[in-house]
């Protein structure tokens, strides 16, 4: 039996409906087959008003062994580092995460905004948001780079706009089941098992890709690399392998990979021509190459090909 | 007579931060303040920005209704750039905003609005047993069904967007996915295990046909009689449990209704303009005002900021007319707002100078407008029901269920007609002006605005649902919709106050709600409370 403490900042709740979407094991499962106590959600739990703050003072005084906490969201640190942007239970998000993060086992961010800031945190930033310990590319977000919980791990990252529901529960079952140790994470905070191979991989377009075959939108075939912004060669995810919703996944739908499990998303903070375009250098070579190839060199392959 | 201050924060189970402060007299609440407690900047993020980013970032305003803001933000760009739609393109969009409401219908009954009904306040009523054993958080017969059968509409939504939620597959000039026999078949398919899974079998007790034969509430009730198969499922339960529990009697609001209406028809809108648009929609748009229907013309829409935490912008403009907002630096501490100023992040929107409740009731009172034309939906029995009881949390609830089985036959309708061999996106030209997109989400009226300049976006402006239920008092201090429906509300327990929450998630607000109560005169703060 762990304890989980699932608390949302500066969020839209996306992570949330996507963990509801969960199955094998569903919500429902998570809590009566593998031993996970969600001692406060706030989309689902019963509690209101002073009983939530009673848990949280659980918490912070150790009468509840905080096991996992899940974090969702930005930590809003707006307006001028008050954070009364964002309040909850009487006081403002980011004291609350301040004060639990190191009462916690371990501490787990999901989504872009609880990792690294995501899309509320895109110049200027007007709720002065960050992640919990990254702000976009740079290690140390609010907690900083040297935090560790109390198991002595760094923030436990599963990014995504919004995160898949089997990379969160498959997190939460390994530190119900005592296997967290089978979990090792990248230089991102990210567990290695979702995020070292790339959204291309098991992308149904691969062929088009490999043939230079120029997708667009509307259509069955050709891959969305060329012209339209995808960016399934060169991020980090398994939407390809754990399809979405058990059916699918966006390039399966033909709709290009946003990069949503990499620090930078949105890319290019969303500038014009970055949005469903491929940038290119003098209108012919594309910006962006494939991961481990530079935008150069890819090109001229594909030209001699 | 004691004036008792009621302070609840959060109140949960609405997403995102909401609390509520309430003034009672003798267990009667005089007044109430609805606060957001969270301010995120969208429109501020988007302004200088790519014209398309819309289609990305606003999903992102609200995981519930990501394909609501989808819907709404291809139509903005459509109308801006004055594109050409196939009717394909039409269809999926329908089919993603349908899917995406008819999920959020059980989720929402029971993991937020029906495990309320087994709080032991009605634990002396007979009924109470048979509620707790199906409604009861994760343990409940019904919740798990139901939970688990929300999944599925979604799945849909995946087959053509990829993913739910927070797709971007609506774009303008149509959607990104072209999708074969397979596809079709599949969604079929789904949709079926959601019917037999839990619409007929555990919601209705009956055929979604039967049901769409009850026109009136003397229909409903004969229905509810018919036999056991009807009186004994969720539905049945719901409404003698609803009505034993009391809950027709409390939280009327505001007594008039805006919708913007949505699923726009598949031949009627190939060359989308604002103006035209609320004629195509299948589910109708309007305004009521008790007694008489009125048009919903989005220029009558005002913003209102004199208790807004906003400033350097005037009060009463048109969206159009709105500056991006700009945040207050000195947000006063939520626990000593000072109500006569500015006290929540949501600001008040009015229509033709009225407070409006949006939501699946201001839907089914739009349906039952005589007047709708031929394509639109036609359904006269919430004319009925406001007749003769008027609207209340009971009924908030009985309409957004209500729309479970129409919305079923809609999708399969629309899904039967996706032409394979049809285009299903035709390339735009980018140029600057102005557009308006807007939909129903599962909680109510949804509509962005957008100004494209030199190629990039001038001005964004969203108003969700939520801002206009859960908005402040406007520029005369008149309330909002839920601050005005929990005047009259009876407190039967102070140390408990369910009725607050009841009404707030009757609403569906989008946030996470909270209460503390204080004694008014003294301003000590009393015994904190759970709702």
């Amino acid at each position: 039996m762990i304890n989980l403490l699932w608390l949302k900042g500066g969020a839209c709740g996306g992570n949330t409906m996507s963990f509801l979407s969960a199955d094998q094991p569903n919500v429902i499962e998570l809590v009566q087959d593998f031993g996970v106590r969600i001692i406060y959600h706030p989309t689902i739990g019963l509690e209101i008003g002073e009983q939530v703050k009673e848990i949280l003072h659980d918490c912070l005084e150790e009468r509840i062994a905080l096991d996992l906490f899940v974090f969702e969201g930005s930590v809003v640190q707006g307006p001028a580092g008050t954070g009364s942007m964002n309040i909850f239970a009487d006081r403002p998000m980011m004291e609350w995460v301040a004060l639990l993060a190191p009462k916690a086992r371990y501490v787990m961010a999901v989504g872009d905004c609880a990792a690294w800031g995501g899309i509320v945190a895109v110049p200027p930033n007007p709720t002065e948001s960050t992640g919990l310990q990254h702000h976009k590319k740079q290690r140390g977000g609010f907690l900083g780079a040297d935090f560790r919980s109390r198991a002595g791990w760094p923030v436990i990252n599963i990014p995504g706009c919004p995160a898949h529901p089997d990379w969160m529960t498959q997190i939460i079952v390994a530190v119900a089941t005592g296997r967290i140790r089978d979990i090792e994470l990248d230089e991102w905070g990210r567990p290695r098992t979702f995020f070292t191979s790339f959204t291309q991989t098991g992308c149904t377009r691969t062929r088009a890709f490999a043939k230079g075959r120029k997708g667009r939108f509307g259509q069955r075939d050709g891959c969305l690399y060329y012209e339209v912004g995808c960016r399934g060669s060169m991020t980090r995810s398994s939407c390809n392998r754990i399809l979405w919703n058990r059916t699918s996944s966006k390039t399966r739908a033909n709709h290009p990979c946003l990069g949503c499990t990499e620090p930078g998303f949105p890319h290019h903070d969303l500038k014009k021509g970055s949005v469903f375009k491929t940038m290119k250098y003098l209108g012919l070579v594309p910006r962006e190459a494939p991961e481990g190839a530079t935008p150069l060199g890819f090109f001229l392959k594909k030209l001699i090909r | 007579m004691a004036t008792k201050e009621l302070n609840i924060s959060p109140v949960g189970r609405v997403e995102g931060d909401l609390d509520v402060k309430v003034y009672m007299e003798n267990g009667v609440v005089t007044r109430a303040h609805t606060q957001a407690a969270m301010y995120r900047g969208f429109e501020k993020i988007l302004q200088g920005k790519d014209p398309q980013s819309g289609l990305i970032v606003t999903p992102r305003a609200c995981g519930i209704c990501g394909g609501s803001h989808l819907y709404c933000a291809s139509f903005a760009l459509d109308t801006a750039w004055q594109t050409t739609l196939p009717p394909n393109a039409l269809l999926l969009r329908a089919i993603g905003q349908a899917t995406e409401t008819i999920q959020s219908i059980p989720r929402w009954f029971y993991a937020i609005f029906a495990t309320d009904m087994a709080n032991k306040k009605f634990a002396n009523k007979p009924l109470y047993e048979e509620v707790v054993k199906r409604f009861a958080a994760y343990v409940g017969t019904s919740f798990q069904r139901g939970v688990t059968a929300s999944g599925r509409p979604v799945e849909v939504y995946a087959l053509f967007g990829g993913q739910w939620p927070h797709s971007s597959y609506m774009v303008p000039g149509g959607v990104m996915c072209a999708p074969t026999l397979k596809d079709i078949t599949r969604a079929h398919s789904i949709m079926n295990h959601f019917r037999n899974d839990w619409l007929e079998s555990v919601w209705l007790g009956c055929s979604i046909e039967r049901y769409l034969e009850i026109k009136t509430w003397d229909d409903l009730m004969a229905w509810l009689e018919e036999n056991e198969s009807h009186y004994n499922s969720d539905l049945g339960l719901f409404i003698r449990a609803g009505l034993e529990f009391g809950l027709d009697k409390f939280g009327q609001g505001v007594g008039k209704f805006l919708a913007w209406g949505t699923y726009i028809h598949k031949d009627m809108y190939n060359h989308p303009t604002i103006d035209d648009r609320n004629a195509a929609c299948i589910s109708p748009a309007g305004f009521f005002d008790g007694e008489k229907y009125y048009p919903a013309n989005q220029e009558q829409v005002a913003e209102y900021i004199k208790h807004a935490w906003y400033e350097n912008q005037a009060d009463g403009l048109h969206p159009f007319d709105e500056p991006p907002p700009t945040p207050s630096q000195n947000p006063s501490n939520l626990e000593h707002s000072d109500f006569r100023g500015k006290y929540s992040w949501a600001k008040a929107p009015r229509f033709n100078g009225h407070a409006a409740e949006v939501g699946p009731l201001a839907r089914v009172i739009m349906a039952a407008n005589p007047n709708n034309a031929p394509h639109q939906i036609q359904d006269p029995l919430f004319g009925d029901i406001m007749k003769r009881m008027g609207p209340s949390v009971f009924t908030r609830v009985l309409a957004r269920m209500h729309e479970a089985p129409r919305l079923y036959k809609l999708i399969e309708e629309w899904l039967t007609q996706i032409d394979l061999d049809g285009e299903f996106y035709i390339k735009p030209k980018e140029r600057d002006g102005r557009g308006w997109g807007a939909t129903e989400a599962a909680r109510g009226a949804l509509a962005h605005w957008i100004e494209v300049e030199n190629g990039v976006i001038k001005n964004y402006q969203i108003i969700s649902p939520t801002t206009w239920n859960v908005g402040p008092n406007d520029a005369q201090n008149n309330p909002g919709p839920i601050e005005a429906a929990l005047e009259g509300t009876e407190i039967e327990d102070p140390h408990d106050p369910v009725e607050v929450g009841m009404v707030a998630r009757s609403f569906d607000s989008c946030l996470v709600c909270t209460v503390h109560a204080h004694d008014a005169k003294s301003g000590k703060e009393l015994a904190r409370f759970k709702i």
